[in-house]
C-alpha cells in the first residue's frame, strides 16, 4: 500500500513538473503571437482580380513578371492615415521603374468613403476594391493596414502588419527584388 | 459479491455510461450546413478578438464562411478546411488548441490530473476504513460517568 501511495505521489510530481516546464517555456510568450505576422511569407501570393476606383480592374496575372507592393487600408484607420506619406513618398520614388506596380486595396469600408478619401488626400497608384472581402481572406488579413511585397515570379518576399515607413517599404521592395 | 462493492460497480458504471453518451458521435451524416457552421465555430474570426468565423459578421468571416462553404461543396474533409486555414493564419486561428504536439499536453495534463486525483483519494479512503477505530477504555467510561449529572 505504501508503495502504491509512493509511485502515486511521484506521478503526480511528474505531471506538476511538467507543467511547471511547460507553464516556464510559455512564459513572456504571447500564445497569439503568430497573430502578428503573415504566414504567407516564403508562399505563392493569392491571386485577386478586383475592381479598380477609377472604373478598370486589377489582376494579379497582368502584374507577373514586376514587383508589386499590395496595401490593405481604409480611409476610416488611423494607422493607415499615418502610413499614407510614406507609401505615397515611396511610390514616387519607383513609379517610372516599369517592372513596379503598386495596389492598395480597400478593405472594410465603402466605396463613397474611399473616393472623399481619394479626393482630399491624393493617392497616386491604383485603388482597388474588395467588395466581398475574398483578397483580404486570401491574403490571410487580420485588419489594416497591412502590406505585402510580391517579387516578379510572384512569390511573397516580404510583409508589413501595421503601418509602414518609406525604409522597410524599401527592404521589402530589396527582398522582392531579389537584392536583400 | 458485498454490498460495498456492488455500489463500485454501480459508480463506474453510471461514470462508463456517462462518459459513453457525452462522447458518442451524434447521430447521422451532417448536412453541409452543419459542417460549414461546425468547422466555422472552430475557426477565430481573423480581424476580432473572440469570436468564431461562425458567429461574426465582418467582412472577412462572411468570405471564410463562402469560402469554407464552397470547399464543403468541393469535397474538402472538416481537416483539410482546418488545415487551409491554419496555413494561411498560422496555428492561432484555431479556437481551441490542436490536439496534437504541445497541443496535447493542454488536454493530457488535467485529465492526467484529474486520474491521479481519483486514484490517491480511494487509496486513501482505503486506507482510512482499515484504520482500527478508537474504542473507549474502563477510564474513558468511568470518565463519562463522573460527568453525567445525577
Amino acid at each position: 500500500m505504501r508503495h502504491r501511495v509512493r509511485w502515486i505521489a511521484l506521478c503526480a510530481g511528474v505531471v506538476v513538473a511538467a507543467l511547471a516546464v511547460v507553464a516556464a517555456t510559455q512564459v513572456g510568450t504571447d500564445p497569439r503571437q503568430d497573430s502578428n505576422k503573415s504566414h504567407l511569407l516564403g508562399k505563392d501570393a493569392p491571386s485577386y482580380d478586383l475592381p479598380t476606383l477609377d472604373g478598370g480592374r486589377v489582376r494579379a496575372s497582368d502584374l507577373a513578371g514586376k514587383v508589386v507592393i499590395v496595401n490593405f487600408w481604409n480611409s476610416w484607420c488611423i494607422p493607415c492615415q499615418e502610413e499614407h506619406p510614406a507609401l505615397v513618398e515611396f511610390f514616387r520614388r519607383h513609379a517610372a521603374d516599369p517592372g513596379f506596380a503598386m495596389v492598395g486595396i480597400v478593405r472594410d469600408d465603402t466605396e463613397s468613403a474611399i473616393r472623399r478619401y481619394v479626393d482630399d488626400e491624393g493617392v497616386p497608384y491604383t485603388v482597388a476594391l474588395d467588395p466581398g472581402a475574398q483578397a483580404s481572406l486570401e491574403f490571410g488579413t487580420r485588419g489594416q493596414p497591412e502590406t505585402y511585397a510580391i517579387s516578379p515570379d510572384g512569390v511573397i518576399a516580404g510583409t508589413q502588419f501595421g503601418p509602414s515607413s518609406v525604409a522597410n517599404l524599401e527592404d521589402m521592395y530589396a527582398a522582392a527584388r531579389g537584392q536583400s | 459479491m458485498t454490498r460495498r462493492n456492488l455500489a463500485w460497480i454501480a459508480l463506474a458504471a453510471v461514470v462508463v455510461i456517462t462518459l459513453a453518451i457525452v462522447a458518442w458521435p451524434g447521430g447521422g451524416k451532417p448536412s453541409d450546413a452543419e459542417r460549414v457552421r461546425s468547422v466555422g465555430s472552430e475557426l477565430r474570426c481573423p480581424d476580432c478578438e473572440s469570436q468564431s468565423i461562425a458567429q461574426s459578421s465582418t467582412g472577412t468571416a462572411r468570405a471564410a464562411r463562402a469560402d469554407i462553404r464552397q470547399r464543403v461543396a468541393s469535397g474538402q474533409s472538416d481537416a483539410e478546411i482546418r488545415q487551409a486555414y491554419i496555413d494561411k493564419f498560422g496555428p492561432s486561428i484555431l479556437l481551441k488548441p490542436e490536439s496534437g504536439g504541445l497541443g496535447i499536453l493542454v488536454w493530457g495534463l488535467p485529465a492526467a490530473a484529474l486520474v491521479l486525483g481519483a486514484a490517491g483519494l480511494v487509496l486513501a479512503l482505503r486506507r482510512w476504513r482499515r484504520e482500527p477505530h478508537l474504542q473507549p477504555t474502563d477510564a474513558d467510561r468511568e470518565l463519562v460517568q463522573r460527568a453525567r449529572p445525577r
